[in-house]
């Protein structure tokens, strides 16, 4: 059987800093899975910036600054003791990674390039051009080159196997030899992304994030906190829902509506399109509801206008940007305005993380970190480039924190993880068999239909209740839908199988952790409750799945410093 | 209603065949919809990998008609325009097939390892407090770091298909350009020296990886920096660097190339006279006059302008 002492599960930003982390301890054996190749993580799609106080743009910066802006981005959902903490090693995790080698715009005087970005009170978003989470991700893996951290890619996370609260290891599937594998483990860190995948048609997110993770540490009893919390990007492309960076709007960027006015000054006169994310989403579908977009129904967009940047702007700074317009949507934004609207971006939400200091949750031997976590730092709307900070400070974190509790813990028995890889392959032999049934892309574009109209920018009871039960069955028809394919060789019909099960788990839990909040708080916005409600929600939502049955509980927020007040942008 | 065919190249494992299949077109899409709509709707055991569709992540590079593309960017309309309704897709060339479209980069990347593809930090900078480097320095690493590791130079590169014992995939080449390029970077040679003694001076110009590349990135340049690098390190005891020097020397003599000399000055006396047949071909032919081994060539009109082109070349260098 496969064992180590620290096993990182993802290979995006989040997870190979940990294994990096984890293995610059030494004397320890550290294994990085991934499911695809290293570089094909969501981290790489991440254009714009990582946040942190180096005052290099602005010198009158600072953590205070920092901390408050992301506590009122979160709408007063971020716990204020992580978000200290958060600030406090952003600026340090920056310098280290350009040790590392990420390749950094600069300043005139050779330090790294800070702009503005929304929500923030200084401009501190560090970039390279508008392909930071590229080039972050590609000097992590080149890191995890250098230190020889041994890779396992290919291989899909089935489960946890968990033995009265406390890490026995995982479940995979080799997706290369067909193998299910059972893997030992003193200590896994969980960072497997987001999973944006259930908005299937609009989000900015890459196809494996399907929150493989989150669905395997939610079955093994930890719970998911605040899943409810999904950001929706303002600025996607029109037809495909593909990324523009924030940049778009950091480097000055109007947004137009059909009447050509720059409509951000009704939702945010001060800030205008340099307001959060979920302010500016908000403010784009209220347009495009009361008829000031272009288009109709699910076509309807409004338009950024890059023009009077001018060429040289948006060739150095948006240079991936203009390319991604012209190949997508096919319009250059040298001369004509980007036809946009929002798409589902990230899950604020997450795997329930209890120590921010180790990235730690209930389960003795299991850390979560990246989106895949919450920790919660981002609350109910997290400020961009606080994701790519995030996963620098946190990834590291984690890895130290398994590191940590690896060397006080020994191996578990290998009974529990044999029943369970006996279970997963059972269940593999059974679903490829399967010659009848519905499809996993009919399941999945179903799911997509339902959440986005339903459960999508705004919600009301009605239509969240209408989605509960289209979810549910959907799940029905999941147990006996039809995989497709019963080679051994590569299945991704499989794969895909297992992260469509991953995908309902989630949604599930997002729509009763939504039904439940009777409030609207940064990107959670009713219709019927129109009102953020600090009396009742100024707490995290909990979804536990206790003997089979999802179970909500909340949690209050950690306050230091900063009471809730309104919130203007 | 309009029908678009893919052939695509199948592999199970054990063997290859060619399976087709039909669906209506769409207007505005991209190679990697159909491929995902025949996934999804004629045939669930397709198998090919892709992730973030907006051409970032390298994952779904594929080859379309002999050419090596990203399926989420290349858009179906161009490509049929191009090739007609029919595509014959297939996996990347100078890749090891795993299953259908689906390619091994585990060796790729151990090759890869060899150039050392991490930054070796100058010692005047820590972790603590990061590293300095001028807008303008930045700009020179600014293209290499566009790489996405898709593997299209890869598959497209006519050395690597000939034989790719001793050759580098470009994009590796490419990576060692980056950090000998990089000013924060003090292990020129590290990263250098395997490139030298892998193939550097075996690149055959063709260009097709700069051709292909989604990102722009210029391996074939990166190249030629990467000579002119080892040249400027005194690493000109090999064939490449004689050559280019023979080059050099010749267009500051005479302005035009010497034929006889530039092979003496390359290959030595002894490897130049085991090519007397060729040689005395050229002769019948009127290519070469022997006499210039000894004479050289008369310096063409206007010598004077190409030395001082030379010179405001190198100076321009420094």
């Amino acid at each position: 059987m496969l064992k180590f002492d620290v096993l990182v599960i993802g290979s995006g930003g989040a997870g190979m800093r940990a294994a990096l982390e984890a293995g610059r301890q030494g004397n320890l054996s550290v294994a990085l899975m991934t499911k695809m190749f290293p570089t094909r993580s969501a981290t790489g799609m991440a254009q714009g910036g990582i946040n942190g106080v180096l005052r290099n743009a602005d010198p009158n910066d600072s953590l205070e600054k920092h901390i408050f802006d992301t506590v009122k981005g979160s709408d007063f959902l971020g716990d204020q003791d992580a978000i200290e903490f958060f600030c406090n090693y952003a600026p340090e995790c920056i310098n280290e990674i350009d040790y590392f080698g990420v390749p950094f715009s600069r300043d005139a005087q050779g330090r790294i390039a800070q702009r503005n970005f929304g929500g923030q009170s200084s401009p501190r978003t560090c970039y390279s051009a508008d392909k930071t989470g590229h080039v972050i991700l590609h000097t992590m893996f080149e890191q995890c080159l250098k230190h020889g951290v041994k890779i396992l890619k290919e291989m899909q996370l089935l489960d946890l196997v968990v033995d009265q609260g406390e890490l026995q290891g995982i479940v995979a599937l080799d997706i290369q030899s067909g193998e299910i594998m059972p893997v030992m483990a003193k200590a896994v860190v969980i960072a497997t992304g987001g999973a944006g995948r259930m908005y299937w048609f609009r989000t900015t997110n890459p196809f494996t994030s399907t929150g493989d993770g989150m669905a395997a540490a939610f079955r093994a009893g930890i719970p998911l906190k605040d899943p409810e919390m999904v950001q929706f990007h303002p600025t996607g492309l029109a037809s495909t829902g593909i990324l523009m960076s924030e940049a778009v709007r950091g480097e000055g960027g109007y947004l137009i509506n059909k009447d050509g006015e720059r409509f951000m000054q009704r939702y945010a006169p001060e800030k205008m399109e340099l307001a959060t994310r979920d302010v500016v989403a908000k403010g784009i579908e209220t347009e495009i509801k009361e008829g000031r977009g272009f288009g109709e129904g699910v076509n309807a967009y409004v338009l950024a206008d890059l023009r009077h940047l001018g060429k040289e702007t948006i060739l150095e700074k948006l240079h991936g940007i203009r390319d991604l317009a012209i190949s997508f949507e096919h319009v250059d934004p040298l001369s004509e305005p980007i036809p946009i609207r929002p798409t589902c971006h990230y899950s604020m939400g997450g795997i329930d993380v209890i120590d921010h200091t180790r990235c730690a949750t209930a389960i003795t031997g299991v850390f979560a970190a990246g989106e895949a976590s919450c920790i919660s730092i981002h609350g109910a709307n997290r400020l961009g480039g606080n994701s790519l900070a995030d996963i620098m400070v946190f990834g590291k974190f984690a890895g130290r924190g398994a590191t940590e509790c690896a060397r006080q813990r020994q191996f578990g028995g290998q009974t529990k993880l044999a029943e369970a890889a006996k279970l997963w392959q059972d269940r593999f032999n059974q679903a490829v068999s399967r010659q009848e049934g519905v499809t996993v892309a009919s399941l999945r574009n179903r799911l997509a239909d339902i959440m986005w109209n339903n459960v999508g920018i705004f919600r009301n009871e009605a239509d969240m209740l209408a989605a509960q039960k289209v979810i549910d069955g959907l799940i029905a028809e999941y147990q006996t839908c039809k995989v497709g394919d019963s080679s051994k060789l590569f299945n991704t019909a499989f794969v895909n199988y297992v992260e469509m099960g991953n995908l309902l788990t989630i949604a599930k839990a997002v729509v009763l952790g939504a039904i439940h909040r009777q409030e609207s708080r940064g990107c959670h916005l009713r219709d019927d409750y129109t009102e953020r409600d600090d009396r009742n929600f100024l707490q995290h939502t909990l979804v536990t799945l206790e003997s089979g049955q999802y179970k909500l509980s909340y949690r209050p927020v950690v306050i230091t410093k900063y009471q809730p007040a309104e919130r203007r942008y | 209603m309009r029908q678009i065919t893919y052939k695509i190249q199948r592999f199970d494992g054990t063997k290859s065949f060619t399976q087709e299949y039909s669906f209506a077109h769409e207007p505005g899409k991209t190679i990697l919809w159909g491929l995902q709509k025949i996934k999804d709707t004629l045939d669930a055991s397709l198998t090919f990998v892709a992730a973030c569709r907006s051409a970032v992540c390298g994952a779904c590079a594929v080859r379309v008609n002999g050419h090596a593309m990203l399926a989420c960017e290349a858009a179906l309309d161009d490509v049929v325009e191009r090739f007609g309704d029919t595509l014959i897709i297939a996996p990347l060339g100078n890749f090891k097939v795993i299953r259908d479209l689906v390619v091994d980069w585990e060796p790729k990347i151990e090759r890869m390892k060899e150039v050392k593809p991490w930054l070796i930090p100058q010692d005047e900078f820590t972790a603590a407090s990061g590293c300095r480097q001028s807008p303008a320095e930045f700009k020179k690493i600014n293209t290499q770091t566009n790489c996405i590791l898709c593997g299209s130079c890869a598959s497209e590169c006519n050395k690597l298909s000939a034989d790719g014992s001793d050759f580098y995939e470009p994009f590796i080449y490419s990576k060692a350009q980056k950090f000998v390029a990089d000013s924060r970077d003090k292990g020129d040679w590290e990263h250098l020296k395997p490139a030298v003694e892998r193939g550097l001076w075996k690149c055959v110009h063709c260009q097709e990886c700069i051709t292909k590349c989604p990102k722009h990135v210029e391996p074939a340049e990166d190249i030629a920096k990467l000579r002119q690098t080892s040249i400027r390190l005194g690493v000109t005891d090999n064939l490449g660097a004689r050559h280019a020097l023979a080059f050099v020397a010749d267009l500051a003599e005479s302005g035009r190339l010497n034929e006889v000399k530039m092979a003496m000055r390359t290959e030595g006396i002894l490897r130049t006279a085991a090519r007397l047949p060729f040689a005395l071909r050229l002769l019948r032919k009127g290519k070469i006059n022997p006499l210039h081994a000894l004479t050289g060539n008369a310096p063409v009109k206007g010598i004077e302008q190409v030395r001082a082109i030379m010179k405001a070349v190198k100076e321009a260098e420094k």
